[in-house]
């Protein structure tokens, strides 16, 4: 009888997520008239408001740039933050804590704050209008930090020591040694860099102008706020959809991982 | 093989706590030398310190005359086994015993060769593919025994490696250390906190307490003289006894007596002279006598005194028979042909021909 009960409230949880995710589907592949009155299924299917998004927009360039920004940011944070966690976790010297406080100090600091100086910095460097913008300030990051810093911490010491008298230097051990052990960690800030990477609209609009280099979620957002939709809401949930497919599809490949991870996340075995 | 020569050691951490201070020790060529002390006494930090793990405070360290203070681990020529195996979980057997060979690009035929033959010697040829999670703990040590004998190293060290074992596998395990230091006359210097390993593995017991060396010596030199009570107390199971007395001098003779005074005996019987600065001071030797030195039967120059029995443990082939002797219980060994109970008095003998002293003060040995 409990289980019974506990099964309908995930299932009406699980309703709750599922289906504006479904409408949005669904309502992107109606003629823009039926909109008002789709519940379920549309009455008829299309692909009209894609083929009209992808005449607007250079929606697929967009793409390629997301990809590949999300992609470059997603490795580096992989490779510099889990430098910084292992020497957090496994080094030995002076101020270590110290900085390791200072990093976390900054998690608290909203985005909004360094907004500004970045900006200026990045005019600058004259790195508007490029890739560089959207990728050098993000590889490494601070919760990544953390999260491998508290795997490394896991790993026994012995198996470090193991591997330096095989003749390991530190990067062999972090990238050869302990990085199988890891995995689920790794997987975890990988999604997590990629998704936050892949949706950030504020950053890409102060820094990027150009629509050749523009992202999705950026390009999708002007197109959808900046009139060039002409109100015709099926064309925008048709950019929406788009929008969400990557990130969805990683997450259902990945997501053994990224439970797993942050239900063992602070256990030591 | 190699000599390992540890002159002046000290590690201190940054906060001022010293670990290890100034340890000497000259461990020769194929030698087994056993480090031993109780938790926190600075015998692994020595060891992690030979194999480079641990930077030296002071002091010099050489592996075959060569000072290697700052030589990096996999330069010492050095191979290391740990309490927990640190075997890579991620790679079978034959990969973790390959590794530390492909990063010195020794060619693969000849890594493979190396495996081979050492998989022979452990019998591990059967878990080459294996990898460790799916493996007994007697088989991950051997493994790990395996890959330290493939980079053919001067010096083996092993720290505490049986101590996640259970006691009969331990005492197999011993067995084939043993077995492996006899066919590859290596340099071993090893770490243990069990005695029972450190008198039956070394050539040589290194016995370390708080940071210092004690005492170095043979396993029966450290069984027979040790240098202080603290060595005293530690080789030996169940460890020697201590009586607190004192010296003091009747008709021309000198005499040892206990406080509750019911152990008194001439010290003209006893095998050793003791200076005359402790004659007629009060509380200032003690008197060391091991558990099967105290005997039921009298021996040819012993001295009785009556006891009232607090437990038995019964062993099998001997019992250990503790009771109170000036509130303080110490404990005998006596053979288990005959049957004792709690609380039944017992006249017992010290032989005086075993027995040792020490200064109560500097805990040194005095005779």
């Amino acid at each position: 009888m409990r289980k019974s009960f506990t099964y309908i409230i995930l299932i009406v949880g699980a309703i709750s997520f599922i289906y504006p995710f479904f409408w949005m589907i669904m309502a992107s592949m109606s003629p823009e008239k039926e909109l008002a009155n789709l519940i379920f299924l549309p009455e008829s299917l299309t692909l009209g408001n894609y083929a009209k998004m992808f005449d607007k927009i250079p929606i697929g360039r967009s793409l390629i740039n997301s990809v590949f920004v999300a992609s470059i940011v997603t490795l580096g944070v992989i490779l510099f933050s889990a430098m910084v966690g292992y020497a957090l976790a496994k080094m030995k010297f002076k101020g270590r804590d110290l900085i390791f406080y200072i990093i976390i100090f900054t998690m608290t600091l909203p985005f909004q704050i360094t907004l500004i100086p970045n900006y200026i910095t990045i005019v600058k460097l004259g790195w508007v209008d490029q890739y560089t913008a959207l990728i050098i300030p993000f590889l490494i990051n601070n919760f990544a930090i953390l999260l491998f810093r508290q795997s490394f911490m896991s790993v026994p010491q012995a198996l470090i020591d193991a591997g330096r008298i095989d003749g390991c230097g530190e990067l062999r051990i972090i990238f050869q040694v302990l990085f199988p052990l890891i995995i689920p960690t790794i997987v975890t800030v990988g999604i997590i860099t990629f998704m936050s990477t892949w949706n950030e609209v504020l950053w890409p609009l102060i820094v990027i102008r150009e629509e050749q280099l523009m992202t999705m979620p950026q390009l999708v957002t002007l197109f959808s706020v900046g009139g060039r939709a002409e109100n015709q809401l099926g064309v925008k949930l048709a950019s929406a959809v788009l929008l969400a497919l990557p990130i969805m599809i990683a997450f259902i490949f990945f997501q053994k991982y990224f439970i797993q991870s942050m239900a063992s996340s602070g256990i030591k075995e | 093989m190699a000599k390992v020569v540890i002159e002046n050691i000290v590690k201190e951490y940054d906060k001022g706590q010293v670990a290890v201070n100034n340890v000497n020790l000259t461990i020769n060529d194929k030698e087994f030398v056993v480090l031993v002390g109780p938790s926190g006494c600075g015998k692994s930090t020595t060891l992690r310190m030979v194999a480079g793990l641990e930077s030296i405070t002071s002091g010099n360290l050489y592996i075959d005359d060569l000072k290697v203070n700052n030589v990096a681990p996999k330069d010492r020529g050095i191979a290391m086994v740990f309490q927990n195996y640190a075997l890579y979980p991620h790679m079978t057997v034959y990969q973790n015993m390959a590794f530390g060979l492909k990063i010195k690009k020794v060619p693969k035929a000849e890594i493979h060769k190396k495996i081979i033959e050492t998989a022979k010697t452990l019998e591990l040829e059967d878990l080459l593919d294996k990898k460790p999670g799916h493996m007994s703990g007697g088989q991950r040590q051997r493994v790990a025994i395996g890959r330290a004998i493939v980079r053919k190293p001067k010096v083996f060290l092993f720290d505490e490696p049986l101590s996640n074992l259970d006691a009969k596998l331990r005492g197999q395990m011993r067995v084939e250390i043993a077995k492996l230091h006899q066919k590859l006359e290596a340099t071993i210097i090893y770490v243990t906190h069990d005695q029972v390993e450190a008198m039956t593995l070394g050539n040589r017991i290194a016995v370390l307490n708080k940071g210092c060396l004690e005492q170095f010596d043979t396993p029966m030199n450290l069984y027979n003289n040790p240098v202080n009570m603290f060595v005293a107390g530690f080789i030996g199971s169940p460890p020697m006894n201590f009586i607190a007395g004192k010296i003091i001098v009747e008709d021309d003779k000198r005499y040892f007596v206990n406080d509750a005074g019911n152990v008194k005996f001439d010290l003209n019987r006893t095998l050793f002279s003791i200076p005359k600065e402790y004659d007629n001071d009060n509380d200032n030797v003690t008197l060391g006598i091991r558990p099967e030195d105290i005997t039921i039967s009298k021996p040819e120059n012993g001295v009785s005194v009556e006891v009232s029995i607090e437990t038995i443990e019964l062993l099998g082939n001997e019992q250990l028979v503790a009771f109170t002797l000036n509130n303080k219980t110490l404990i005998c060994r006596l053979p288990s042909n005959e049957q004792y109970l709690a609380q039944q008095k017992l006249m017992l003998y010290i032989d005086l021909e075993r027995i040792l002293l020490f200064d109560s003060n500097t805990e040194k040995r005095v005779g």
